[in-house]
């Protein structure tokens, strides 16, 4: 590749990519990011090349491969521009037939989408209820950009506004403008984004000025910010690009997770492809602008998702937070001023300098403006990640997109935020999803996470999770903390365990407040917001368990029974599934399950065909 | 000079300061486990938390690590502050009673039971040893270890430490007087010979063989139940 | 530092690590602490295989732990331990972002979703499989690709030696201070390789082509392990890169134009 040596020279590749685009071809648009490939699209792939190339097609079809849509439950999907038809959960034997009738502009009506109500089929993607309450601003650009391409990213505005500013922008109307827009950090505070950058831009240059994309996405649960970084790496890099220009670093650092390893592979691809083109490094684009991103993985430590311990992990040390003030922006990787922002942050940058801040005030309701992606996920018809203007309230996202609860259950709550929030109960869903709203009914938006719950979810048992996995990941320093985790989830084990008091609770809500009062870290100043938030709303739940011994959503194991009823056909299959033995039986004869065997694992429940195993 | 507002009373200090030097220079009593002059400030065991107010926000901070600032407003004994230093110390004696200074903090604060299952650590993980040997004795033999429940002080690999010359400072400021270099041969390490229990060099004894002076102990009243 | 040696070595072991102490300049008592600070980090020599499964909040409300509990029982080890003879390691990880598909196990890189129970045995059985099988099965996924040169367009496929069964892919090859025919399988997805030497794994190797002698390496490294990538022309349109490295899998098939 030819490095751009002048912003002219860029808007002439520009021009010179986008007429070499063939006209008149329709496109295939297979989503693969690590969704995708876990649901077998990379075979969808394999077999979409084939067919072209054994058919001689490729003058008459083009292949598009991308991150993540977003509706990732109906992977491997494909989708067909121009007419946006939507082909969910395709199999490998439709392949050539979806291609052939690309190619001559017809559809295959089939194995389009059908509407669970009304069961008429719907063609085009955006009607598609799923699809059409959302405001995807961020997700439709990973429906158009192939991640590993710099020039894809180009054909479709990209870098363009980046150039605008370097030829004609000034960086302090770049901050104005970031404020006017009212972007707040999309992982989870929701600090204004604009009153960081003119914090950071006061700073002086001295050693070097940072700027980091936090994309330690630690929540479990949580994964927007991953397809953001598989589907269009270049808008982060862009976005920081113009952060640089704004604020007056010259350093950037993208931190991102062990765990995601096709988005570091195509980080690392979009690094060094802008790099190579001159969009990254010394005289960006030709101009005295230099700024270059270094790429540093995490190691496995949800804590460092805290911005002071992000910056320990940078410098090599153990992600151990330390105290603000002094805070990043004063003193951060190795004392030098560092302004830290979330992924999805970054992402929304190019968007607000090339529509206006006027028009991303637009969306979104007033001191919570723009969209949010948040992950669906968990007892909901439809999982996937949503992009929402922010203010729609929860039974709209739980129920206009995606589709209300599944087998006939109730959707008892929702829990917000990660391991950081708390839950939502039904009566609340009207609740709408902003950042000031969440914080009053005890929850935080976090980074996005949404995980639904039925009836078949045990509230104490959620709340013990979460404190499980943040004893996990306590980094350990501060006693309260360390300890403190470690015994209320000690509390929250007898109490699931039917060895609950109604002392134990109230110690437990006394040590949740301390441990809230007494941290160090955001880690340690949420972990009781779990245990907080379902006390608030469910006590009667932890009350059931402590008086009645009884574990309503049938999950705690020392509280429920399996059983084989008389529905039971005598097919052995639970016999074959059991890993304890504890069924015996004869083939046509009722089963008989021994309870002081049973482990309650489940395998049994889950092979029965005649909903013969039930739970009491 | 910094001017803030310490217990009602406004206060000058020196930049620079912590509240904690401040509070001491004042007379104030702030509880501390793992502070200790000539050594830097960590801010682990969370005891000499205050409130501070700024902004119309208040917090709990550890005074020992907070610099003053103009206009702060700090309280050293409020009743959010009582209430989270007399949770921290039941904490402390639900993992490690056997301490003569956890002891003497739980009769200052009035702490009689702690509620949660009883462990007996030998290590409340405060950090004095790893600071002193660092810092004062330029040794840096020992140091943390793994994360969270798993954290430990130790020498990497469990092998007999190069750098360890053997001055018994570790054991010196610990607050528990237990040994925590993870010597190999530990009947040659010195010994802090502090009086309320038996040897520390030894291997883990159980809390039954444990000799304590304190009479009557919180530890063997919650035994004796 | 560290995350590279992890990755080459599946492990940090004592020696590595005193060795990065004495290049560093850092004392081994900080290294330890970050090494064991990091979950990400083994300091024990890891199976062949290493099977992670998520457990995440949407993983466990769809039974990520019955999951778990079902690997500890097949393989007989717990969380965070390696089977005996050094075949699998089972570990348990807190959420790798694929949530709507939960819950999620990935062996070796590849990733399962919505498994359950008696899926389990399946999949183990399957890795041990896998790893010990050398037929590559007819399969409507895998299929013959031809090729050619991209200096000189001349056709790069040879009748005369079958690989897989297909006529092989004939190139010329270098390393070290070896010389030699080596014959790729032209089924796309094969990593069958004949070669007139022993190719020794991570070893990188130079490919020229027998017909105008030039070397065929592409302007872009591997994204996997950074070696160079050798760029073939497809007969009916598109390019073929695969990795130089001996043992690195990637390989990209590209019908649109090459990836500049």
């Amino acid at each position: 590749m030819k490095k751009i040596e002048s912003i002219t020279d860029f808007y002439l590749l520009r021009d010179h990519i986008i007429s070499d685009r063939p006209e008149g071809l329709s496109t295939l648009i297979i989503p693969a990011g690590t969704c995708g490939q876990a649901s077998g699209a990379n075979d969808l792939i394999r077999v979409a090349k084939k067919v072209i190339l054994e058919k001689k097609l490729i003058d008459h079809i083009r292949l598009r491969i991308t991150g993540c849509h977003g509706f990732c439950q109906m992977e491997p999907s494909i989708l067909i521009e121009p007419r946006n038809t939507f082909y969910p959960k395709v199999d490998l034997g439709q392949v050539p037939l979806i291609i052939e009738a690309a190619i001559n502009n017809e559809i295959i009506p089939q194995l389009l989408w059908t509407d669970s109500e009304t069961g008429e089929k719907i063609e085009r993607q955006q009607d598609i209820p799923f699809f059409r309450h959302q405001s995807r601003t961020l997700l439709a650009s990973n429906e158009k950009v192939d991640p590993i391409r710099i020039h894809n990213y180009i054909e479709n505005g990209g870098y363009q506004t980046l150039a605008g500013l370097l030829e004609k922008g000034k960086p302090d109307a770049v901050i104005k403008e970031i404020k006017s827009s009212g972007l707040r950090g999309r992982g989870g505070a929701g600090f204004p984004a604009g009153l960081k950058w003119e914090l950071m831009a006061k700073k002086p240059k001295g050693n070097g000025k940072f700027l980091i994309c936090n994309a330690d996405e630690g929540d479990p649960g949580a994964y927007m910010d991953r397809s953001l970084l598989e589907g269009n790496p270049h808008s982060i890099v862009e976005g920081m690009l113009i952060g640089a220009f704004a604020t007056g670093a010259d350093k950037g650092i993208i931190y991102v997770r062990s765990e995601y390893p096709l988005a570091i592979k195509h980080l690392m691809i979009a690094l060094r492809q802008a790099r190579d083109l001159g969009i990254l490094g010394q005289r960006v684009l030709g101009t005295g602008f230099s700024f270059d991103i270094s790429l540093v993985k995490g190691a496995g430590a949800f804590v460092c998702g805290e911005e002071t311990a992000l910056i320990k992990s940078v410098e090599g040390k153990p992600g151990e937070p330390e105290q603000r003030p002094p805070f990043p922006i004063d003193k951060g990787i190795n004392g030098n001023p560092t302004l830290i922002n979330n992924v999805e942050t970054w992402a929304n940058v190019p968007v607000i300098l090339a529509k206006g801040a006027k028009a991303f005030t637009r969306i979104g309701t007033p001191n919570n403006t723009g969209t949010k992606i948040f992950s669906l996920v968990g007892k909901i018809k439809y999982t996937g990640l949503v992009e929402i203007p922010m203010g729609m309230t929860l039974r709209q996202i739980l129920f206009d997109i995606g589709g209300g609860q599944i087998d006939n259950r109730e959707i008892k709550a929702v829990q917000t935020g990660g391991p950081s929030g708390g839950c939502i109960p039904e009566k609340l869903f009207d609740l709408p999803m902003d950042y000031d709203s969440l914080a009053e009914v005890g929850s935080i938006m976090g980074s996005g996470g949404m995980i639904v719950m039925d009836d078949h979810s045990c509230m104490v048992d959620v709340a013990k999770y979460f404190m499980n996995f943040l004893k996990d990941e306590s980094c350990g320093k501060c006693f309260s903390c360390r300890k403190g985790t470690q015994r209320m989830y000690e509390l929250l084990d007898d109490i699931s365990r039917g060895e609950g008091t109604v002392e134990k609770l109230k110690l437990l809500e006394e040590l949740a407040l301390v441990v809230k009062d007494t941290t160090l870290c955001g880690l340690g100043q949420t972990a009781a917001n779990p245990v907080l938030s379902t006390l608030r709303y469910f006590r009667d739940e932890y009350l059931e368990h402590i008086e009645a011994r009884k574990c309503r959503g049938k999950v705690c194991k020392d509280l429920i029974t399996y059983r084989i009823t008389e529905n039971c056909t005598g097919c052995l299959l639970c016999i074959k599934a059991c890993p304890e033995k504890a069924i015996s039986g004869k083939k046509k004869e009722l089963h008989q399950l021994d309870e002081s065997k049973c482990i309650k694992c489940g395998a049994c429940l889950s092979v029965c065909k005649d909903n013969a195993v039930i739970i009491i | 000079m910094i001017r803030f507002s310490l217990n009602g009373l406004e206060v000058k200090a020196a930049t620079g300061s912590t509240i904690l030097e401040v509070s001491k220079n004042m007379g104030f009593p702030i509880p501390t486990l793992c502070n200790l002059e000539g050594l830097s400030s960590m801010g682990a065991c969370r005891l000499c938390v205050v409130e501070i107010e700024n902004y119309n926000q208040t917090r709990l901070v550890t005074a020992c690590t907070y610099p003053v600032t103009e206009g702060l407003t700090v309280r050293t004994a409020s009743t959010r502050v009582i209430r989270a230093r007399r949770m921290i110390i039941e904490l402390l004696l639900a993992s490690a009673p056997q301490s003569k200074r956890i002891q003497d903090l739980a009769a200052a604060y009035n702490v009689r039971q702690q509620r949660f299952r009883q462990e007996y650590e030998n290590c409340i993980l405060c950090g004095l040893c790893v600071r002193m040997c660092k810092e004062q004795m330029a040794a840096g033999a020992i140091g943390f270890q793994g994360r969270g429940q798993t954290r430990s002080i130790g020498v990497p690999f469990n092998r007999k430490s190069e750098q360890c010359r053997l001055c018994g400072g570790c054991l010196y400021v610990c607050p528990i007087c237990e040994l925590r270099c993870t010597y190999t041969e530990p009947e040659k390490a010195v010994c802090g010979g502090c009086a309320n229990i038996s040897p520390p060099c030894l291997e883990n004894l159980g809390f039954d063989d444990m000799m304590c002076y304190m009479e009557p102990c919180v530890a063997c009243e919650i035994k004796k139940e | 530092m560290l995350s590279e040696i992890h990755t080459s070595y599946g492990y940090l072991s004592e020696k590595a690590l005193r060795q990065i102490a004495d290049v560093t300049g850092c004392s081994l008592v900080d290294i330890y602490g970050v090494v064991t600070f990091y979950r990400s980090f083994s300091l024990k020599p890891r199976g062949k295989h290493i099977c992670s499964v998520c457990t995440g909040t949407a993983c466990h409300v769809r039974n990520a732990p019955g999951i778990t509990e079902e690997f500890e029982r097949q393989l007989k080890i717990k969380a965070g331990q390696t089977t005996r003879d050094k075949t699998f390691t089972l570990e348990t990880v807190n959420c790798l972002g694929t949530c709507a598909l939960g819950p999620i196990v990935v062996v070796d890189g590849q990733y399962h979703a919505d498994v359950s129970i008696p899926e389990v045995k399946k999949i183990i059985n399957r890795t041990r499989r896998n790893s010990s099988s050398s037929r590559i099965k007819p399969d409507n996924r895998i299929f013959p690709v031809t090729v050619s040169c991209s200096h000189c367009n001349h056709s790069l496929m040879d009748k005369t030696l079958l690989v897989d069964d297909y006529p092989s892919i004939k190139v010329t090859a270098s390393f070290g201070r070896k010389h030699g025919w080596l014959r790729l399988s032209s089924l796309y997805g094969s990593y069958h390789v004949e070669s007139e030497f022993e190719v020794p794994e991570r070893e990188v190797v130079h490919f020229f082509c027998p017909h105008c002698h030039t070397e065929m390496a592409g302007a872009v490294p591997c994204p996997d392990c950074e070696a160079p990538m050798v760029t073939l022309l497809v007969r009916d349109g598109g390019v073929v890169q695969i990795c130089s490295r001996r043992g690195c899998k990637y390989h990209m098939l590209d019908i649109n134009g090459a990836i500049l």
